[in-house]
């Protein structure tokens, strides 16, 4: 090939004829490679675990939040206003105060959030940090199998608390536990009964599923002696709220006439909820029973800047615990995708709301209301950069010195390309060339130990755990730094990722080149004469 | 004598000294030279006397203190440093030939030969297949994808011979060429550098201490006090 013969003789300097490649590439190529991979895979976590905490924050408090700084009854008006709005989605009104929670001898004082559990859906994503009340158990033959409770169950009476309240105060949503009756039963385990819903106002009992042949069954509330007759076919069997519905799930084996699975159901906790209102009129000698309410379910806390100790109610219970009837605080949005993806756009169309409704709202976009927290992360991010960036430097002095001492072994070399009638910049670019080819082959192979590091991150990150945690480690590694389950994007999904991916390998390349032209320097300035002596 | 016509190198007037801890050390003065196309001249003269730095001053790599040389038609002052323009022109002027061979070694045989065409630009085919036939008439053809440090002295010095001709110089400079050889191999060595120089129709400049050698070549000088004399 008809390469620039300083390109040519850089490139065998480092990839010798009857050699694959010189010890002094490759730790050179493998050094700027790690520092590639190093810097990349750190940035593109902390990206991960920005877009992780803004992807929680958009699910907990949507993509704005509209403030009504003076109480209004009449909303409803504002809502279908905000709807009309072209830049919005969907808008969810919302109550919140401090509310106490008292469990027999136990007390917490939650952020209380009133929600509309119809127009949740369609603004935030609560579901998705809900959590299933489970016991622990430790026998072969019987487990908690209680579903994952969804919003939707919320009712004026039940409520939603986080993991930190229900562990304050020992409760928990409706449970139920399932046994395998061994003797009775003969069925594999492979098929089975679930339980797909268990609602607030379940009551505790014990249920038995009994298989009469193949394709039918019987369900029997053994409290109160009912009875139904269902079949395979009818898929789950829903009796309404207050009875848990079974479900069929058909494994590997049918089922057989005899099949017996046994359940026992506890009812969700109850709680007393005081209010500031409610104390307030304890004060003037009024008689206000604390209300009685549910634990439906408990959801973990969506994000590190979000309260510990939370709790989801409908916003009708909010209302009359704050005696605030007919008011609501404000809405929550979302807004549409194309507005929603570009956070400039989604400030610009909320300035525009806030001029649009007039006086007495204000719209503020999530970013704004959490900056705080972003700056943080942002400052971690630099903070980063800023540790790694020597380590980039370090890997371009080894690079420079090896490069330097190749100038000073090659000093002959050097004089006869000169003798040659080689140019003297020409000889110098071999040397620099040298730190370019270094630092483009460093970057590929650093992008690539970072594509592969990304892919096989759980593996990577389990190995790693398990030999310094340990086993019982891992859980807690994964659950404080959500490693595991942290949604990262590789260079051609996202454009940030991309121009990390560049940034840093374009970083390598020039450090690389730069750490080649102190020996180029060296090299231009030798005399050839000298340089053929061997001084 | 040659006519003007066919002078491949000129040098006229050349001196060099040397400041050392101060003092000035004249080592060639007012030397005046010239060869012509397939002629080959012999220097001697003691370790030390400026046979190196002469060569130096004729190949450009080194500047004196005054004096004229001419590469071809091609006139530069002795004194002045050295242009890159005259860099591309010593590529395909001359070719150059030392005592330790100076092979790259991370490139093969074959490579070793042909980095001279790239210096100067004509590297192609063209140069391959008179890299391969230089190496077949050095003896070393059948070793041209061998690195330099599996061939011996000798064989190295072939190749160095096939890179000084790759471009089809008018001039080689030859310092010392057999002086790591012993002498049979030096023997070798130095009747293929006469011969292809006349086959190639090349000027010869060669530096030697083997007094055998001087007489092979048309012209013998002797190098005393800065001067050259004739043997």
């Amino acid at each position: 090939m008809k390469l620039p013969w300083p390109l040519y003789l850089a490139w065998k300097q480092l990839f010798p004829s009857q050699k694959k490649v010189s010890f002094f590439s490759l730790l050179a190529i493998v050094g700027v490679a790690l520092g590639v991979n190093v810097m990349i895979v750190v940035i593109i976590f902390m990206q991960g675990f920005q877009n992780k905490f803004r992807n929680d924050i958009i699910d907990a408090q949507g993509h704005g939040r509209v403030i009504q700084w003076k109480p209004s009854s009449n909303w409803q008006k504002q809502q279908k206003k905000i709807e009309e709005y072209s830049s919005i989605d969907s808008v969810m009104p919302y109550l919140q105060g401090q509310l106490l929670l008292q469990k027999g001898d136990y007390h917490s004082i939650p952020f209380s959030m009133g929600i509309k559990p119809d127009r949740e859906s369609l603004v935030l994503d609560i579901d998705s940090f809900l959590t299933g009340g489970a016991m622990k158990m430790d026998a072969h033959d019987a487990e908690d199998i209680t579903p994952v409770p969804t919003i939707d169950t919320l009712e004026d009476d039940v409520i939603f608390v986080s993991s930190q309240v229900a562990k304050r105060l020992g409760v928990r949503p409706p449970s139920v536990i399932r046994f395998y009756d061994v003797n009775n039963s003969r069925s594999s385990v492979s098929s089975t009964i679930s339980v797909s819903r268990l609602d607030p106002f379940v009551e505790s009992g014990e249920w038995e599923v009994e298989f009469k042949s193949e394709q039918k069954y019987r369900v029997r509330d053994i409290s109160t002696g009912d009875e139904i007759e269902c079949l395979l076919s009818d898929g789950p069997i829903d009796r309404g709220i207050g009875f848990p519905i079974f479900k069929p799930v058909i494994g590997n084996e049918i089922f057989r006439k005899g099949d017996l699975f046994k359940f026992h159901v506890f009812k969700g906790s109850t709680v007393e909820a005081f209010s500031p209102s409610m104390i307030e009129k304890i004060k003037a000698d009024e008689m206000i029973p604390p209300r009685e309410v549910r634990v439906g379910g408990i959801f973990e806390v969506p994000w590190q800047g979000f309260h510990t100790e939370a709790l989801f109610s409908t916003i009708r219970f909010m209302q009359d615990m704050r005696g605030d009837e007919g008011r609501i605080d404000g809405f929550y949005l979302r807004a549409i995708k194309s507005v929603a993806s570009n956070e400039r756009e989604l400030a610009k169309s909320c300035q525009a709301l806030e001029e649009f409704l007039g006086d007495g709202w204000g719209v503020v976009p999530w970013f704004v209301e959490n900056a705080w927290f972003f700056d943080l992360l942002k400052f971690e991010e630099y903070l980063m950069i800023l540790i790694m960036v020597p380590i980039g430097l370090v890997a371009a002095f080894a690079i420079a010195i090896a490069l330097m001492t190749s100038v000073l072994r090659k000093i002959r070399e050097i004089g006869l390309l000169i003798a040659m009638g080689g140019g003297r910049f020409s000889v110098g670019a071999v040397f620099c060339l040298q730190g370019f080819i270094i630092g483009i082959m460093g970057a590929v192979l650093g992008c690539g130990f970072a594509l592969i590091f990304m892919y096989y991150r759980d593996e990577l990150m389990s190995f790693i755990v398990k030999n310094i945690a340990g086993e019982d480690g891992q859980a807690g590694v994964s659950q404080f730094y959500d490693f595991y389950s942290l949604e990262i994007y590789y260079p051609w999904e996202s454009v940030g990722s991309f121009h990390t991916f560049l940034s840093f390998a374009f970083f390598a390349v020039l450090v690389s080149t730069l750490a080649g032209l102190l020996p180029a320097w060296r090299a231009t300035r030798l005399k050839p004469a000298d340089a053929l002596r061997g001084e | 004598m040659s006519s003007s016509v066919d002078i491949v190198l000129e040098a006229k007037g050349l001196a060099k000294s040397f400041l050392f801890e101060g003092r000035s050390f004249q080592v060639l003065e007012d030397i005046d030279l010239s060869i012509s196309a397939g002629q080959s001249m012999s220097i001697r003269g003691d370790s030390g006397c400026g046979k190196t730095t002469l060569l130096n001053l004729l190949a450009r790599l080194e500047t004196g203190d005054r004096g004229e040389i001419r590469w071809g038609n091609h006139k530069m002052s002795a004194s002045s440093k050295c242009a890159s323009a005259e860099a591309l022109i010593r590529a395909s002027f001359l070719g150059v030939v030392y005592q330790a061979y100076y092979l790259i070694p991370e490139l093969n045989v074959l490579e070793n030969v042909l980095i001279g065409a790239r210096l100067s630009g004509s590297f192609g085919k063209e140069s391959t297949t008179r890299a391969r036939e230089l190496l077949n008439r050095m003896g070393v053809g059948q070793k041209e994808r061998q690195v330099p440090s599996k061939l011996s002295g000798g064989e190295r010095q072939r190749v160095a011979i096939a890179r000084a001709l790759i471009n089809n110089p008018k001039l080689i400079l030859a310092d010392e060429p057999t002086g790591n050889l012993d002498e049979r191999t030096g023997a070798e060595v130095m009747d293929l550098l006469l011969k292809s120089c006349d086959e190639e129709n090349a000027a010869l400049i060669l530096v030697t201490h083997n007094p055998i050698f001087a007489q092979a070549t048309n012209r013998s000088l002797f190098l005393k006090k800065g001067t050259l004399q004739n043997q």
